[in-house]
């Protein structure tokens, strides 16, 4: 793929059908907000312009989008795992828009387009904290970027999902909701965080 | 192979009602049609020897067919003659079976053959001239397959050129890695060629070749001792001291010759049964064609990759009962090639490279390996005359090679770890025996392991059980929980209790381990932030250091802190002690603390206070080192993020690499006695501090940028040698600290091997970067 001529296996750094489907659905209705989209459109972004350069964004992308990860795995520990493909520049937690709390999914930025893609190679759909992680290249976090999350505050895949998952509060919100509630949830109760939460230089 | 998905084993939702975030595309298969002949033949050919239950000479012979027959398609002669040359590249394993398809083809329609070969032997010299050496290797190794195809001496012609380069570079430098390179190739090329057409013609050529090899091949490389990946204790020999990979191959192919060239382990797809003696007919009476010559650039270069000699490493060749092939084995060396070229071409698939591992027994002569998955209790009760060797402990060696491989490997670290964890997730009551007695191996001789390779080792261990529920048979080692913390072995179950807790929690992992270890992991460990010192009012400055977290807390402009810092200088001042380091111990205690939520927030506190940190770490040694020491001490139950502060403190220039070095390695701030040495933690510190530094000046000297590149190059010689200086007292004893009298008790002896070891691992970093700063200064 990189070097122009098909490899006789597929190669695992190059980047996935969402994102390809996600680019080819904004060209066509110009302004792609779907929040039913696996990874949650971007509410925001800079007005595309009607006729997009050719030049591929992830050309040089030296950013990943980190899915299906825990609510309770730290920072610490994407670090201790990420680390292994290259120093890492930046850390995003994703948060709950309204709890202020991690919601599953964070990007990491690399020093080098290279050790991005190794870290495709690599470590995506390893596991982190037991649990399978994914990573996909990321155009690159940009301040005022805004991710698409349901309107529980957290993904959209974690609205409905009904299945228990743990790791990532267990029922899907929608449901959970409907059906507790009344009673009081107080794990995730933080009473202090700062705005600058997940903005590192 | 060639559609291999990307799909995750893990079961979770499988009901797909809301599309989740784990997009692979998975939408049933539309109705096939039949697929037009170019892009038949190409799947048949990645797919060739993929399955036991086909019989190699079947399979080989109606894919030639039908090649023969449609080759008037231009489209199929096109992806053909494109085909072939990558496979061979990318999926080496199955080169003889593409080999067998070609023989095939020549004996139906043999004008195929003069456009294949011209199209290897000109890729082959483009590879040459790139240095690409591994490439030029696997063109040969196939065309070594074609030999009884060639006219006259064939592929021999090549070797005998390559080994007159060989000769010239090696009488000119004994420090050549490009000659000892070639003669490698030659020498693994011959055993292909030899199954190949194993006549008495080539038998002769081979015996001469190899008369000529003897030389270069069993002469010990000068720079050998710089690889040897074990470090024996001194008047020991390391076990591996008469492993040079080409001496060996020397050897193995001589026995070949006296026993006529069984070569018992290599295919020989080309080779039809009994029944179908027209066939070999066919083939042995098939045209020959003239092997156009492959022309060898006049100056060969090292390539990309620096070069150097080899060393055969396996983790079971001490065992009672052979379950990988013995030193002594041609098998061992061609079988390792194979395994090798595959898993370090294959570096974007590691799927697909895990099942070629599991599959190796699917690309070597029937009866080479016992059946997969018999456990190793049962090679015992084998007769004399069956093979023992278990194709996974040969899989799991090969990747083990590679992770121990100096000065490194070809790829990333981790990628050696995944190809490991998916092997063990395709086949784990396989694979995972086999880790497990790999792993013991490795820890028993911990103790004489190159100490950077018992770090990737550990490395490997934490990673490994992290994706496989940090299972470990724990109780095995309960007898070292109380050996003295300095011993390789307790080192080793320390930093590996510290790893497994960075990539989980605490709690977790206590949860795992039996219960002579629970001691190991303290309450401090569990606790999610570290206490803030100065929040007991018995702390000297309590009350100062409270105030400066409640203005950090509140990002307070200097201006507010300025006043607290003075209050300390001058109450420092009154009680006689270094006002700065004071004042600096202080700050920066509140700094971690304020940002003590996660990295991000102590990141965001530094960056927001970074100039009043720089102008500490400028102002002296000591308030430069106080820095650290704040750092290290609040987060000692978590040295992992120490680190990591300690890092990013690095890239602001607040603490520069010396001032780590010196805070590990002299004086007792990282552990009294020269315990520091032996910790996993201070290890890690000081390597990444040397590896910033060196691989920042490659950076500069690489961009060829000539400004300050002398001064980082001073720099850095400046931190190799205040190293060597501070390890060389350690290993030699001649530390204060190792002459307290309160220390000796026989712990001397420990840190002064662990002082050896470390010293060994930073001078062959040094030389190694002092090799790279000549070499590209010769070639600018």
């Amino acid at each position: 793929m990189r070097t122009g001529v098909r490899s006789t296996v597929d190669r695992l750094d190059a980047p996935s059908a969402y994102y390809h489907s996600r680019n080819n659905k904004r060209r066509r209705n110009d302004h792609g907000r779907d929040g039913k989209d696996g990874k949650d459109g971007d509410t925001e972004m800079q007005d595309s312009k009607p006729e997009e350069p050719p030049e591929d964004p992830l050309r040089n992308a030296t950013t990943l989008y980190v899915g299906n990860l825990s609510f309770y795995t730290t920072e610490e520990q994407v670090y201790e795992l990420f680390s292994k493909c290259g120093e890492i520049k930046r850390l995003v937690m994703g948060l709950d828009r309204f709890q202020k709390t991690p919601c599953g999914f964070c990007f990491v930025e690399y020093y080098t387009h290279q050790d991005a893609l190794d870290c495709m190679k690599y470590i995506g759909g390893t596991k982190l904290d037991e649990r399978v992680i994914r990573t996909d290249l990321d155009p690159g976090f940009e301040e005022g970027r805004q991710y698409g999350r349901g309107k529980s505050g957290g993904q959209v895949r974690d609205e409905y999902r009904d299945d228990f998952d743990e790791g990532r509060g267990g029922l899907g919100r929608a449901i959970q909701a409907e059906r507790m509630r009344d009673s009081e949830r107080n794990r995730e109760k933080d009473t202090h965080h700062e705005d600058d939460y997940g903005r590192l230089r | 192979m060639a559609d291999y998905d990307r799909r995750q084993s893990g079961g979770f939702n499988r009901k797909r009602r809301y599309r989740d975030d784990d997009e692979y595309d998975r939408r049933p298969q539309r109705r096939r049609f039949e697929a037009p002949l170019p892009v038949r033949i190409r799947k048949q050919l990645l797919g060739l020897a993929e399955s036991p239950l086909r019989r190699w000479h079947e399979e080989v012979q109606s894919i030639a067919q039908a090649i023969a027959e449609g080759y008037d398609d231009q489209e199929l002669q096109a992806s053909f003659l494109d085909l072939v040359p990558q496979m061979v590249l990318e999926q080496p394993l199955k080169t003889p079976f593409v080999a067998a398809v070609v023989l095939v083809v020549n004996s139906l329609k043999p004008e195929v053959l003069d456009a294949l070969l011209a199209r290897i032997t000109s890729a082959t010299e483009e590879k040459a001239k790139e240095g690409e050496w591994r490439d030029v290797k696997l063109y040969l190794k196939f065309l070594a397959c074609l030999q009884s195809c060639l006219e006259g001496d064939g592929l021999f012609l090549v070797l005998d050129e390559l080994f007159s380069r060989a000769v010239d570079l090696q009488t000119a430098s004994s420090e050549d890695t490009i000659g000892t390179e070639l003669v490698k190739i030659i020498l693994l090329t011959i055993p292909y060629i030899l199954a190949a057409a194993p006549s008495t013609q080539s038998q002769q050529k081979a015996a001469e070749l190899m008369d000529k090899t003897d030389i270069i091949a069993s002469e010990p490389h000068a720079l050998q001792v710089l690889i040897d990946p074990y470090h024996p204790e001194q008047e020991s020999e390391s076990p591996v001291a008469s492993l040079s990979l080409i001496s060996l191959l020397q050897k193995q192919l001589q026995n070949e010759a006296a026993n006529d060239w069984p070569l018992s382990c290599l295919p020989r797809p080309w080779r039809m049964p009994l029944e179908e003696i027209e066939q070999q007919e066919k083939l042995d009476n098939a045209q020959k064609h003239t092997l156009p010559v492959i022309s060898l650039p006049d100056k060969v270069t090292t390539g990309p990759r620096p070069l150097f000699p080899e060393i055969y490493y396996s983790v079971y060749v001490h065992q009672e009962v052979e379950s990988v092939p013995p030193v002594s084995s041609i098998a061992s060396s061609i079988i390792r090639d194979a395994l090798l070229d595959t898993i370090n071409v294959l570096h974007f698939n590691r799927n697909v490279t895990a099942r070629f591992l599991i599959d190796a027994d699917c690309y070597f002569a029937p009866g080479t390996f016992i059946k997969r998955a018999t456990p190793f209790d049962r090679l015992r009760e084998m007769d004399g005359d069956r093979s023992s060797w278990k194709p996974e402990d040969v899989a799991v060696d090969a990747v083990f090679s590679q992770l121990y491989q100096l000065p490194t490997p070809e790829h990333k670290l981790v990628y050696y770890h995944s190809v490991l964890t998916e092997a063990c997730k395709i086949a784990p009551a396989a694979i995972a025996p086999s880790l497990g007695r790999a792993i013991r191996y490795c820890y028993q001789n911990s103790y004489r392991l190159d100490l950077e390779l018992s770090h990737r080792f550990l490395d490997w261990f934490t990673h490994h059980l992290s994706n496989f529920g940090f299972m470990w048979k724990w109780t095995e080692w309960v007898d070292d929980v109380g050996l003295p913390d300095m011993h390789p072995c307790k080192s080793f179950i320390l930093g590996a209790l510290d790893k497994e807790i960075r990539l989980s929690f605490a709690q977790r992992i206590k949860g795992t381990l039996p219960e002579p270890y629970q001691a190991l992991i303290g309450p401090e460990k569990e606790q999610d932030t570290p206490d803030f010192k100065f929040n007991h009012e018995h702390t000297p400055f309590s009350a100062e250091g409270k105030e400066l977290a409640a203005l950090l807390k509140r990002k307070a402009p200097d201006e507010e802190i300025q006043p607290v810092i003075d209050r300390i200088h001058s109450a420092a001042l009154d009680q006689s002690i270094d006002p700065l380091v004071t004042s600096t111990d202080v700050f920066m205690t509140a700094v971690c603390w304020v940002g003590s939520k996660s990295l991000s927030h102590v990141l965001a506190c530094i960056e927001r206070t970074k100039d009043r940190l720089l102008d500490a770490g400028a102002a002296s040694e000591a308030a430069r080192a106080q820095i650290i020491t704040a750092v290290v001490s609040y987060w000692s139950a978590h040295p992992g993020v120490a680190i990591t502060i300690i890092e990013k403190l690095l890239n602001y220039s607040i603490v520069t690499p010396g001032a780590v070095i010196d805070w590990a390695l002299v004086g007792d701030r990282a552990g009294p006695y020269g315990q520091a040495l032996s910790k996993a933690w201070v290890f890690e510190l000081v390597f990444h501090t040397v590896v910033k530094v060196t691989s920042r000046l490659r950076q500069v000297v690489k961009g060829g940028g000539t400004e300050g590149v002398q001064e980082e190059i001073a720099a850095m010689r400046e931190l190799f040698r205040a190293m060597n200086d501070a390890l060389i007292s350690w290993a030699q004893g001649t530390k204060d600290q190792l002459m307290d009298p309160v220390s000796s008790d026989g712990g001397e002896d420990l840190v002064k091997r662990w002082g050896e070891r470390w010293l060994r691992v930073f001078r062959r970093r040094s030389a190694i970067e002092e090799a790279f700063l000549s070499e590209s200064q010769t070639s600018s």
